[in-house]
């Protein structure tokens, strides 16, 4: 009968009789031997309000029976080290879709597929777990888990699930009840066993999606944007807030009495108890959805839903001065703008990281579209250009402008960029990722922060992917570069703790996987 | 009237040259001997094919498999030359040797040599093949030679029981027996629960290891207890050194207080932001409760265990003539003064920057105008500089963790928390002070000028 190897077990046992030290010692470090991805099924960061602050394995760490499986959630800290193991049993068919903290628990959406349920499950610090809440998972909520599948979001930055200070999460998803969209919103306490959802009843249109955006002591904030058909490009914008307290809407600002038409895409909390919203924003008689911005708005809104202060940069006008910018909001060479982030600083300046997009003619379209006479080519490309960080006074005017270059990089060649607008394009872009933009990183209070984005570089000295970063460290901005070329198989760098970037190695050869944290410089 | 004023200003001048010459002694590290550490290499290396080569012939590949694994974390020592090759040192400790060999003669049979290791780890090992390693960073804090004669005399003892060698050999033979090998088939054959029959298995195992570890302990403890007892060297020796133990891991340096007075420059004043960090279970600074290990699992038993048993055994002996000090006082002391420096020269050579500079921050606290110590934060400060330059900061320091003490961790948040730009200006406005008054010290002068480079680039 053979000998059932001794590195069957643990080399733990090994390696305690080969020295005798005078009293006992132990060391760390983070470093995965025998990486079988069977066993790793989810993996991600957690975060709490829009920081990392650490990261999740999920792995089977055991079979029960024929329908269950024992779990094991590992949580790191944001230095890599362990800090929780936690073991469950539940269905085979499970699996971890994001993850929240907020200083004292740790939630964590499970999809459920034997139950058909999506369950939040929140632990204490201690690993216990203090609530479970669960809802079905039906076609209503298909959209939610294909965006799972395919949207991409800014690298591991939540999709769905926020974290509300101490009091405890939100999850904002999308649903369908037969041919309507609509959206609902969760709340999960983490003091006590409550929950409660929200779905809006007063929409008159059939078509409603909504993007968190933010939230308050008691507001949660949200993008919404309504239409009534599917295919429509006509829609109207709205920034909604839920009190969370009252659980019902708290106001709806639809832009109707207003002069201009806001379409919120940042909102950050002020010191002063208001809240600042930035988005572009379009003439009453514009659609939003065909036409170009006017240029970028500021409000400032109390917590009573009440505009105190709207401040508007217009592209022709004030960006003008800093970049060559036309009328429609396109700035020459790079072209139009989507805007990723904005920050706030202690001194009151706000900053707004833009990345350029364009249209160009496609010669190899053209001549497809010629040869084969199918109209599935497209004449026109989508080109990814540069990145634009734009700089604003504390009365919200911009007061510059800095074009950082990099290698232009086409997104989008096929028919779908001859016939849609800027503003679909842009949407679609982000959708599947083809903006080089990666995440910001930096302080809570955002006086050092780093913009982080992809790159390709040809050069006699370096040929090949680059990770870069756009580092303002409260006076001045600087850049840095992360050749991606390395001894390992393959290099990937994703969002760490705040001025940092995760540098994953994965060295096929020896199946290690080696995670280490860096600073931006 | 003159004359005695001009004498009394000429003894004055003497008695300041005197002094500041005294003031700016600096330490030179000693270099390690290459060629003696690879004639040790080769030495223990012939000890070790010796050894497998005696190995038994069942299970050879387990036990080949083990040794090597040994081997090679000796070799790493050797070749990151942790081993101290100063001659002062190993004269020193020879002696101490000798006069252990002198009152156990049976101990001329056993092939062993005692080193000092240049790490600041406060511990000593029997690291196999004859070797013991006796570390800078407990030797630097002993009270006494007959302490030093403790430490030297337990790990003889490993040797002498071999307690390696029989673990190894228990290790094989436990998991090669028909009881264990019918586990794992029964394990490896089973659908369900298998994680959770192999962890019990490992567990049973696990605990009847870190038993017999623990009574290896005891039993070293006797055995050096027994050893001592036919030396010149005090067997209270024995409890003060575990009583030291218990309590060395103690943080010796309040690393807040510290920084605020070495970097806080007036052109560059300390920012109460370096030194921020995040107490929550994700911040890196959580005290873990589960992890506490139960008694069970323990390789060693707690150091106040240990004093109870031998207590009887020391009380009760006569040691007519023993003393603390038997062998040389002064050399016991110089040489704990010159291990505070090698310790920070080998974690300086070893990239551990941010344990280089913790020791030189505790040093840099009794000395604060020491040359060699100033120099040292300078470079490491530099190193750090090019490391986060380059990506590669991980690589030279280790991240705030929940395992280590609160101090080192405070000093480990320090480093994370600056950037390029506190690093360069930090460096710069520290070595500034000392400048041009250390100039004439060369490894100073290239620090500072680097410094310089990084501040203004």
């Amino acid at each position: 009968m053979s000998t059932i190897k001794a590195s069957f077990l643990p080399a733990l046992l090994a390696t305690l009789v080969c020295v005798q030290p005078m009293r006992g010692d132990a060391q760390s470090k983070l470093s995965i031997d025998k990486v079988y991805s069977a066993y790793l099924r989810n993996s991600g960061t957690i975060s709490a309000k829009g920081a990392i602050k650490g990261y999740f394995f999920l792995y089977q760490s055991d079979k029960i029976d024929r329908h269950t499986n024992e779990y094991t959630l590992q949580i790191l800290d944001e230095n890599l080290n362990k800090v929780r193991s936690i073991k469950f049993e539940d269905s085979k068919k499970l699996s971890l879709l994001e993850s929240a903290y907020n200083g004292n628990t740790l939630s964590f959406l499970f999809k459920n597929e034997d139950n058909k349920t999506l369950d939040m499950k929140i632990y204490d610090l201690e690993g216990k777990l203090k609530y479970t809440y669960s809802r079905a998972f039906d076609k209503k909520t298909d959209d939610l888990m294909k965006q799972y599948m395919t949207l991409h979001s800014d690298e591991g930055m939540n999709k769905n699930v926020f974290d509300l200070g101490e009091q405890g999460f939100v999850s904002v998803l999308p649903m369908r009840d037969g041919k309507q969209r609509t959206y609902e919103v969760d709340y999960y306490s983490s003091e006590t066993k409550k929950q409660w959802t929200y779905v809006p009843n007063d929409d008159e249109e059939k078509y409603a999606f909504a993007e968190y955006l933010g939230s308050t002591d008691s507001l949660i904030i949200l993008e919404v944007m309504k239409k009534n058909k599917v295919m429509s490009t006509k829609a109207s914008a709205h920034l909604i807030a839920i009190n969370f307290v009252t659980k019902k809407k708290a106001w709806d600002i639809d832009n109707s009495t207003e002069d201009v038409t806001l379409l919120p895409s940042s909102v950050v909390s002020l010191e002063t108890g208001k809240i600042m919203v930035m988005g572009p924003y379009f003439e009453k008689d514009q659609n939003i959805m065909k036409d170009f911005s006017r240029g970028l708005a500021v409000y400032e809104i109390t917590t009573a839903g009440k505009i105190t202060s709207k401040v508007y940069n217009t592209w022709a006008g004030d960006f003008a001065k800093y970049l060559p910018t036309n009328s429609k909001g396109k700035i020459d060479n790079i072209g139009f703008l989507y805007i990723h982030k904005l920050m706030k600083t202690p001194d009151n300046k706000l900053f707004i990281v833009g990345e350029g997009y364009k249209r160009q003619v496609s010669a190899g379209g053209i001549a497809l579209m010629a040869l084969s006479g199918s109209s599935a080519f497209g004449a026109t490309k989508i080109v990814i250009t540069d990145m634009v960080i734009m700089e604003f006074n504390s009365k919200y005017k911009v007061v510059g402008a800095t074009i950082y270059d990099k290698t232009n990089n086409t997104a989008l060649a096929n028919a779908a960029s001859d016939f849609n607008s800027q503003h679909v394009i842009a949407a679609y872009l982000k959708m599947i990722g083809a903006f080089d933009y990666e995440f910001t990183t930096g302080e809570p209070d955002n006086s050092s922060f780093a913009v982080c984005y992809s790159d390709y570089e040809r050069s006699s000295e370096y040929k090949g992917q680059t990770f870069n970063s756009i580092r303002y460290n409260g006076k001045k901005f600087t850049t840095d570069k992360i050749p991606l070329k390395s001894k390992a198989s393959s290099l990937k760098v994703f969002p760490a703790k705040a001025g940092s970037v995760m540098i994953l190695e994965y060295f096929k050869k020896d199946k290690r996987l080696d995670f280490r944290l860096e600073k931006l410089g | 009237m003159k004359k005695p004023l001009l004498l009394s200003l000429g003894l004055l001048l003497l008695f300041w040259h005197i002094t500041v010459r005294a003031q700016t002694y600096t330490y030179i590290p000693e270099k390690p001997d290459v060629t003696f550490l690879q004639q040790l290499s080769a030495t223990c290396k012939e000890r070790y094919t010796a050894e497998i080569q005696a190995l038994p012939a069942k299970n050879k590949k387990d036990y080949l498999e083990l040794y090597e694994e040994r081997w090679t974390g000796i070799k790493e020592r050797f070749d990151g030359k942790e081993i101290y090759t100063g001659s002062a040192a190993r004269e020193y400790l020879n002696r101490v040797r000798a006069e252990i060999v002198r009152g156990n003669p049976s101990l001329k049979q056993l092939t062993f040599d005692c080193y000092f290791s240049r790490t600041a780890i406060p511990n000593a090992s029997y690291i196999g093949h004859g070797m013991i390693l006796f570390n800078m960073g407990l030797f630097s804090r002993l009270r006494t030679e007959s302490e030093a004669a403790f430490v030297l005399c337990h790990e003889i003892a490993h040797c002498l029981l071999r307690h390696t060698e029989n673990g190894i050999n228990n290790y094989v033979v436990t998991l090669n027996s028909a009881e264990v090998q019918a586990e794992l088939r029964k394990i490896k054959g089973s659908e369900y629960h298998k994680k959770e029959q192999l962890q019990k298995l490992v567990k049973g195992l696990t605990f009847d290891s870190r038993r017999h570890s623990r009574d290896h302990e005891g039993q070293a403890d006797s055995m050096a207890v027994e050893l001592m007892k036919h030396t010149r060297f005090a067997l209270g020796g024995a409890l003060s050194a575990l009583a030291l133990l218990d309590v060395i891991d103690t943080d010796s340096l309040h690393t807040a207080d510290c920084l605020r007075r070495f970097f806080n420059a007036p052109d560059y004043p300390f920012q109460q932001k370096w030194i921020a960090k995040d107490g929550g279970l994700l911040g890196g600074h959580a005290r873990i409760k589960d992890e506490e290990m139960a008694d069970s699992l323990k390789t060693h038993p707690d150091c106040q265990a240990r004093i109870k048993a031998l207590e009887p055994a020391v009380l009760r002996a006569a040691q007519p003539g023993a003393g603390a000090f038997i062998i040389d006082s002064s050399r016991f002391r110089s040489l704990q003064e010159s291990f505070r420096f090698e310790a920070i020269e080998y974690a300086y050579e070893s990239n551990k920057y941010t344990r280089c500079l913790f020791l030189t921050l505790e040093s840099l606290d009794k000395r604060p105008a020491d040359p060699y110590l100033v120099t040292q934060v300078g470079k490491v400060l530099n190193g750090l500089y090019l490391a986060q330059k380059a990506h590669t900061l991980s690589k030279v320091t280790a991240l705030p963790s929940p395992d280590y003490r609160a101090n080192y961790n405070l000093l480990l948040q320090f480093v994370q928390n600056l950037y390029l730009e506190n690093i360069a200006a930090i460096n710069y406005y520290y070595l500034r002070q000392h400048h041009p008054a250390m100039s004439s010290y060369a490894p100073f002068h290239e620090a500072y000028q680097q410094s310089e480079n990084f501040f203004h680039l």
